[in-house]
């Protein structure tokens, strides 16, 4: 899954590569088609000039330079952190007239950083790197604008038209998360050296970028921390329990957040490369953070990466099985049908990797839920779940324990049989209902035996309720 | 099961519903908590209900909230506040379970019965449960913990509030965010608990931890611990450690800080005092109302009014005036609307002349505004400018403010207009009502939105109210009878609904010699649905109208009605005849 994402990463980058205008002109202007749609987008990012002092200069003109290959060596490091000043330099991107031929040089400028990291012609001393990072850092590093939900200051709001968000700054964005890929990546970087700048704090800020709208940027973000988990061994604890602190804010404080999916992509990953035993830590992290994630509202927009992770766990380890099960259970929708057909989906999922032991320990809570779900008066939901009965694995785990599960959906089948509206429901129902008398007939007949017996002694059992509450009461008054 | 005559076991009973499969009969049995208690008297409640409860917190969330909700009312059950401290384990156990919405409930309850709680048994229960959940492994428990120390903080010992300070200190400092952030959320509420030399040096140095947190969402809640801090320190302190802060959050480069900045600042004013005010928050607060971010400028335009009854009049026309003028004609609706819905309340605190001078251009402008809310907010703070500087300079403007919402296209906008009518009478008196205002009331008897005719119906009524019975007699009475013959029914069932409220205004004299005539005359309409709301308007009458003109007009009316081929027709004349007896059995 992951290396599609990377070498999507790639194509952007050999585009821009490709179109490098040599003369700054105003053709050249950011992208025209990116939607800024609401004012406070628009309004103005600050244009101060961000000084570099701690690299010794302070003057923030954008000018242009010489291409540092076209100078002698000696002279080098004095131009490129040159160069790092000049981009250091923001933008207004709202008007695509303004500073257009500052805009042209950064944009050049970024290019010819990132050619030259890629190409690892000259290695980056120390003193560089610290530079390149920190450029890139007040680059990237800004507070993302009112998201949509929240923003109140948006002209012309129309709920319906769901139009992505776009940052208007993204061409030199772009560059600028490009530029840091090319470094992460690189294979000349020393990360014993480079901890030094990609450090905690840098890795937060980072995470902290993920709830941007910008799907484009969220693409980068996603590759990127996963190169540095990936290279940076020392940070792999921190990066996990950052990510964990961001469910945790997202599940039990805001409930929003728009970087939820790539997230889990990279733990996707990261889980698949879990050693075995599990280390106690990581079953903690399913149980406090993955699970819980199906309690959000939105969980449609993440649930395919969730389910990734989930079944993961399990292939790795079928004893947890139990614990996903009843987990989902809990959090199971009372009245999202469309979150209900993905947890039938998952749960179909987790059962294929699920064996024999497990299954008995929970089939009891499922079941119930599964007679539920094939009661729904939604047919999707009905037939999601009477689909389990195509699955083969499942179907065995089924016959295995009939003389438990019968009984727990017999009144279900009865019931859709009798009087569910969906024509093709009731066919399902039917043949699950068949298959469970060629299986065992006396078995079957004793189930329908006990369910005239419960369907007769219905009403009265509601009656008995009412009484003892009435009796309850009556107690109570007298105070005895 | 228990037949009639067996004994009744209340705990079997809870026992039985609590496992049973449908949740809304878990539900209902823990909503009835109360009876099983006063079943079981207080000393059976204590020994064999709690602990049964303390047992059972592993059920769904909405049993959970439930249970929550209940035991913090369940002190009168268990035997009083002596015996209180029973209730606390059950609610030690919901603190830390996973749902938010739980937990709170726990910690709302548990401070509940604490605050009523003797001071011997906090010591003793109280004060080691809040030690306990700050101490949990898991970071549920911590966070309830942190909206208790309020609560145990007052009655402790010497030693042990030592001891409390250091752990909240260290609460502040957790390792998770989430703990984080709960301490910062509840630090205001506690620091009103600390003696003041305290309060000084340990919470401020947790205050100052918080502000310089690396997580941008714990140093947004910091800030509203600044106010919150500020109310209980010294006015020097609050200059010395508070000030800086704030001005730095005012700064921030984040919007989400700066916006609750501009939310919380002109309530610092009052405790930096004012040089402090002058020097420091003002051009701050000047700062936020240019904001690049429209939030920021939102909410800071939002308080504008209530910063400058902080500030000096000159004060306030040398600095926040020239913004709020900037605001007026600022690129969001949204902020222009945040200011209209304050900037009236500006009026008394500049006095007649700086109004006139200054604010008067403002409110014009923003009642010609494009976006009906900004005049809407203009408009339902008539009121507050009147006071000031009297209505006669802004009516020229106001009329065609009002008919252009009067027939704006949203049935809502005109729907608030409506309901602020009866103000704009009260303020611009009869005169110019009569002149301007009648014709649009009696339009919108005949809106094609029912909400809006139904408001319209009221709005008569409070119009009768307003100017008195005789005038309305003149102006509105006539009117409204006349649209009783229009040729559709819904806008003659409108009238009916109106005349209904009108009567009991215009007392028993004009409802029985104007009204009454008009709805017996309804009643021969051709539509069932008019029929019957004339039976209903009839039996309404009963009460206003005296004994003889009910046995003569009303009962023979709806005798008549009674005997409709319409079921309905018939079923509310009855209803009518009923009511009709009941009053004359009673007098």
């Amino acid at each position: 899954m992951f290396n599609k994402i990377r070498k999507k990463g790639h194509r952007k980058a050999s585009k821009s590569d490709g179109a490098e205008t040599p003369i700054p002109t105003n053709n050249a202007a950011p992208n025209p088609d990116v939607t800024v749609n609401h004012a406070s987008r628009t309004a103005g990012a600050p244009s101060q000039p961000l000084s570099l002092d701690c690299l010794g200069h302070s003057s923030g003109v954008v000018e242009v330079l010489p291409l540092l290959k076209e100078i002698p060596l000696s002279e080098r490091h004095a131009l490129f952190i040159r160069k790092l000043q000049i981009c250091c330099v923001s933008f207004d991107f709202s008007d695509t007239l303004k500073n257009a031929r500052e805009k042209e040089i950064k944009r050049q400028t970024l290019n010819e950083l990132i050619e030259l990291v890629q190409s690892g012609s000259s290695k980056m001393n120390e003193i560089m790197q610290e530079g390149l990072v920190k450029m890139i850092s007040i680059n990237v590093f800004r507070c993302l604008p009112p998201a949509m939900h929240e923003n109140t200051g948006s002209e012309s709001g129309d709920p319906d038209e769901d139009e992505m968000f776009m940052d208007p700054s993204w061409p030199h964005l772009q560059l600028v998360y490009e530029l840091l890929l090319r470094y992460v990546v690189s294979p000349d970087m020393d990360t014993k050296i480079a901890k030094r700048y990609l450090d905690h704090s840098f890795v937060l800020k980072l995470l902290d970028l993920f709830d941007s709208e910008d799907a484009r940027e969220r693409e980068y973000l996603k590759t990127i921390l996963h190169r540095i988990y990936g290279k940076f061994m020392v940070h792999r604890p921190f990066i996990r329990k950052a990510i964990n602190d961001v469910f945790y804010r997202f599940l039990f404080e805001t409930e929003r957040h728009s970087g939820i999916c790539e997230l889990l992509e990279i733990l996707g990953s990261i889980i698949n490369g879990f050693a075995l035993p599990m280390k106690e830590e990581h079953k903690l992290f399913l149980v406090r953070a993955l699970i819980p994630l199906h309690k959000a509202k939105c969980v449609a927009s993440y649930h395919q990466q969730l389910s990734y992770c989930i079944t993961q766990f399990v292939e790795k380890d079928y004893r947890l099985a139990d614990i996903v099960i009843r987990g989902l259970l809990k959090y199971w929708p009372v009245t999202n049908c469309g979150k209900e057909v993905l947890f039938l989906g998952e749960l179909e999922d987790v059962l294929e990797a699920t064996q024999s032991e497990e299954f008995q320990r929970c089939m009891v809570p499922l079941f119930r839920q599964v007679a539920r779900s094939i009661n729904s008066s939604h047919f999707q939901v009905a037939e999601r779940a009477l689909f389990w009965w195509n699955n083969e694995h499942i179907v065995s785990l089924i016959a295995e324990n009939r003389h438990t599960i019968l009984p727990i959906i017999f009144e279900a089948l009865e019931k859709n049989i009798k009087c569910h509206w969906n024509q093709a429901i009731n066919g399902l129902t039917a043949n699950v209902r068949r298959m469970f008398q060629e299986m065992d007939a006396e078995l079957f007949e004793e189930c329908q035996r006990q369910y005239e017996e419960r369907e007769a002694r219905a009403g009265s059992l509601e009656e008995q309720r009412v009484l003892t509450w009435k009796r309850l009461e009556e107690a109570a008054a007298n105070g005895c | 099961m228990a037949m009639i005559d067996e004994p009744l076991y209340p705990i079997a009973v809870l026992i039985d519903e609590l496992k049973n499969e449908d949740i809304q009969l878990r539900l209902n049995s823990i909503r009835r908590l109360s009876t099983i208690a006063r079943a079981l008297g207080e000393e059976r409640t204590r020994k064999e209900l709690i602990p049964f409860l303390s047992e059972n917190n592993d059920d769904d969330d909405e049993v959970l909230l439930a249970m929550a909700e209940e035991l913090g009312v369940f002190v009168p059950y268990v035997g009083g506040v002596e015996h209180a401290n029973v209730l606390l384990p059950p609610l030690e156990g919901l603190c830390s379970v996973e749902e938010t919405c739980v937990r709170d409930k726990a910690v709302e309850s548990l401070c509940r019965i604490g605050s009523q709680m003797r001071e011997a048994d906090l010591l003793e229960f109280f004060i080691p449960l809040v030690k306990r959940l700050a101490a949990g492994e898991w970071f549920t428990a911590r966070v309830s913990s942190c909206g208790l120390f309020h609560i145990a903080y007052p009655s402790a010992s010497e030693t042990l509030r030592n001891e409390l300070r250091t752990i909240y200190s260290q609460l502040c400092q957790d390792d998770m965010p989430m703990v984080r952030r709960a301490a910062a959320t509840n630090l205001g509420k506690f620091a009103a608990t600390v003696e003041p030399a305290h309060l000084k040096t340990d919470i401020m140095s947790m205050f100052e931890d918080l502000t310089q947190d690396d997580q941008d969402s714990v140093r947004l809640l910091a800030v509203e611990d600044c106010a919150a801090l500020g109310k209980h320190l010294e006015p020097q302190d609050c200059v010395a450690h508070i000030l800086p802060v704030i001005v730095n959050f005012s700064q921030d480069k984040s919007w989400r800080v700066r916006y609750m900045v501009a939310n919380q600042l002109y309530e610092l004013c009052e405790a930096v005092g004012p040089e402090a005010t002058r020097t420091d928050l003002v051009p701050a607060y000047v700062r936020l109302l240019r904001d690049n971010e429209a939030e920021v400028r939102i909410a800071a335009a939002g308080k504008v009014t209530k910063f400058c009854r902080i500030l000096s009049p000159e004060l306030a026309v040398q600095h926040v005036l020239p913004c709020v003028k900037e605001l007026s004609s600022d690129s969001s609706q949204h902020v222009r609307s945040a200011l209209a819905s304050v900037i009236m309340g500006m009026a008394p605190v500049l006095g007649k002349d700086a109004t006139i001078e200054q604010l008067l251009p403002i409110f014009l402008s923003l009642l010609k505004d494009e976006f009906p809310d900004v005049r809407l907010n203009i408009i339902s703070k008539l009121d507050q400018v009147n006071q000031v500087i009297g209505i006669d300079l802004l009516s020229q403007s106001l009329l065609p403010a009002i008919v252009e919402l009067a027939e704006d296209r949203h049935w809502r906008v005109r729907l608030a207009i409506i309901e602020y009518i009866p103000l704009l009478a009260s303020q611009l008196g009869v005169g110019f009502f009569d002149d301007k205002l009648g014709a649009l009331c009696m339009q919108w008897l005949k809106d094609k939105v029912f909400s809006i005719r139904d408001a319209a119906a009221t709005n008569v009524k409070r119009l009768a109210e307003e100017f008195g019975p005789e005038w309305a007699m003149q102006h509105i009475i006539p009117q409204v009878l006349d649209m009783i013959n229009d040729p559709h029914y819904l806008y003659r069932m409108t009238i009916l609904h109106a005349i209904s409220l009108l009567a009991p205004v215009m007392g028993s004299e004009v409802t029985c010699s104007k009204l009454l005539p008009v709805i017996v005359e309804t009643a021969k309409d051709r539509v069932p649905n008019i029929k019957f709301n004339v039976a209903k308007v009839l039996q309404s009458l009963v009460p206003i109208v005296d004994q003889p003109v009910v046995e003569k007009t009303i009962r023979p009316c709806l005798v008549e009605l009674s005997e409709d081929p319409d079921v309905d027709v018939r079923y509310f004349a009855n209803q009518g005849l009923q009511a009709i007896e009941q009053v004359m059995m009673s007098s």
